[in-house]
């Protein structure tokens, strides 16, 4: 099913992206995750309770954060990586496959003796493939900071599912992106859908913790599924990875099916 | 049996129209001319014919097997060469080369070296620095690496200088003697009659004729270019040829008429003539004939 040609051709047409973005996520978690030393000051600690109730919880700022590391990265620093990964998630999805119609290599690649669903299949696996890659290396980081920044409190066994579940719900983000990219025949279009989604989830998940009333986006997001706080109290949410791995395959599912009707016109 | 074989092929985009009705059989073997002006038809049939786009209404078939949506093996033994050629840009023409040849079993090195020396084609630059001729020069050899029974070129000259043009026919001429069948599409009418045996005309996404290009209307036409002495006017006595004034040469006239030349002759000579020119038409003129049935100069001999 997979081309292994075609699926190495799209590793490496990937590959600058994929390293800026790990770059990206890198520095970030170095950055924030190393910050925690400086977060456990009380005076930090009473400048964060002296915010407006609405802030906190837009931010998830809750005293507890600032005395645990590992609540500190799920709660705090993995949500914005999830953010930066799952804009990055829908672009490189969604330009895996609306560049071809973009650059005009469609006409290359489609009428090579394989069928459109061995091509998206050997897309996909690319994009599993440097998903994981960016978690990996995500991961390895938040350990090395964990450890610098809190020694032995930083505890890595409950960390990995924390950094589990951001790998599911990021691929689940390249899900939607599958689905949709057929219908976009320009790489900038996949940009938009990028930071318009993710931007979008994010902006959904701060809300909902807004108000009652507003409650029930959350269940519009990546984030309330990924429980990231659930997992670092060694609680994952497993059937939220579940629905999570569930987007993915019914996202990337409608992408075959819409790549199979899809008519390159040049 | 047909390389090539489209049964009433009809492709509409929303309203409007791209190809209506479009039937036509390319035997294996042969060398067939596409022939038609700019937005015809001729690359919305090819994309039929490759998968890219599905057709509203008919059916199509490549070397025997039906054109089925979504690609795959039919496409195995065929080669193509789209009329804008374009590739991922980072990557260099003997990137390119190689990763066309890994969609194939058996692509020879020493025949993909051979090609590019021919059409005088260095791989090591990056395709974003390929001029239009060179990037057409990569497109034919990724066309014609796996040395495919079937090779479909959509507009394969332009942008290729004179001299690599001939080459691309010489070449396309050993592979058709070797087997390979050729479908070409192209508006230079001058190429198929260089190189193909059969046509087919498509006006206004309609096939309007398909034949030996031998047996196109109006082939057996003479085109006569005359002046009288002192330019005169030849109408009184070419009367029912329909002489017409050349535009730019004054005291010119010229006629096309379908007689055996000697009659021609025969009849011209008594005319006091200061000059004259008998050709046969150009492709290209039999065309614009067939565009324009109506227009004058036209004359049964």
């Amino acid at each position: 099913m997979i081309q292994s040609n075609v699926f190495l051709r799209e590793l490496r047409l990937g590959r600058r992206s994929l390293i800026i973005w790990t770059g990206v996520v890198v520095l970030f978690v170095a950055i924030y995750l190393g910050f925690f030393p400086i977060m456990q000051d009380p005076d930090m600690a009473k400048v964060v309770e002296a915010y407006p109730e609405a802030i906190k919880q837009v931010f998830n700022l809750t005293g507890v954060m600032f005395t645990d590391v590992n609540l500190y990265h799920a709660g705090i620093v993995l949500p914005y990586i999830l953010l930066l990964t799952s804009i990055f998630a829908l672009m490189l999805a969604g330009s895996l496959v609306s560049r071809d119609a973009d650059l005009g290599t469609a006409e290359f690649l489609y009428t090579k003796p394989v069928t459109r669903n061995q091509l998206l299949a050997s897309k996909v696996s690319a994009f599993l493939v440097m998903l994981t890659l960016l978690w990996a290396i995500t991961f390895v980081t938040s350990t090395i900071v964990g450890f610098m920044a809190a020694g032995n409190q930083y505890r890595m066994g409950l960390q990995l599912p924390v950094h589990l579940a951001g790998l599911v719900a990021t691929v689940a983000a390249g899900g939607l992106a599958f689905a949709l990219a057929p219908f976009i025949n320009q790489v900038q279009g996949t940009t938009y859908l990028g930071v318009g989604v993710g931007l979008g989830f994010f902006l959904l998940h701060a809300l909902s913790g807004l108000s009652a009333r507003l409650e029930n986006l959350r269940y519009l997001t990546l984030y309330y599924y990924a429980d990231f706080r659930g997992a670092a109290t060694g609680e994952p949410f497993i059937a939220g990875m579940a629905a999570l791995l569930a987007v993915f395959l019914a996202g990337t599912g409608l992408g075959f099916l819409f790549l199979n009707r899809k008519e390159f016109t040049g | 049996m047909l390389a090539l074989e489209m049964e009433g092929l009809t492709k509409y985009y929303g309203r409007a129209k791209g190809i209506v009705d479009v039937s036509l059989g390319v035997n294996e073997g042969e060398i067939f001319g596409f022939i038609g002006p700019n937005g015809a038809g001729k690359t919305t049939t090819i994309r039929c014919l490759l998968g890219l786009i599905y057709p509203t209404k008919g059916s199509a078939s490549v070397l025997g097997r039906r054109v089925i949506p979504g690609g795959g093996p039919i496409y195995e033994q065929v080669g193509y060469l789209p009329s804008e050629v374009r590739f991922y840009p980072e990557l260099s023409g003997r990137e390119i080369l190689e990763y066309a040849a890994s969609f194939y079993r058996g692509v020879e090195r020493a025949w993909v070296d051979s090609l590019a020396q021919r059409l005088q084609f260095d791989p090591s630059k990056p395709v974003r620095k390929y001029s239009t001729g060179n990037r057409k020069k990569l497109g034919i050899i990724q066309a014609l690496l796996h040395r495919p029974r079937l090779v479909v070129l959509d507009e394969p000259t332009s942008g290729l200088d004179p001299i690599i043009r001939l080459e691309l026919f010489h070449l396309l001429q050993e592979l058709n003697q070797a087997g390979t069948t050729v479908f070409f599409s192209t508006h230079v009418l001058e190429e198929v009659d260089r190189i193909c045996a059969r046509v087919g005309v498509i006006k206004e996404g309609r096939l309007v004729q398909v034949s030996p290009i031998d047996e196109l209307p109006g082939r057996k036409m003479r085109l006569v270019t005359l002046r009288l002495a002192g330019g005169a006017d030849p109408g009184v006595a070419l009367a029912g040829w329909n002489p017409v004034p050349v535009e730019g040469k004054p005291g010119f006239y010229q006629l096309a008429v379908e007689s055996p030349v000697n009659h021609i002759v025969a009849r011209l000579a008594t005319l006091d003539l200061e000059e004259l020119k008998i050709t046969d038409p150009s492709v290209e003129e039999l065309f614009l004939a067939l565009y324009e049935p109506t227009r004058e100069g036209g004359a049964k001999g």
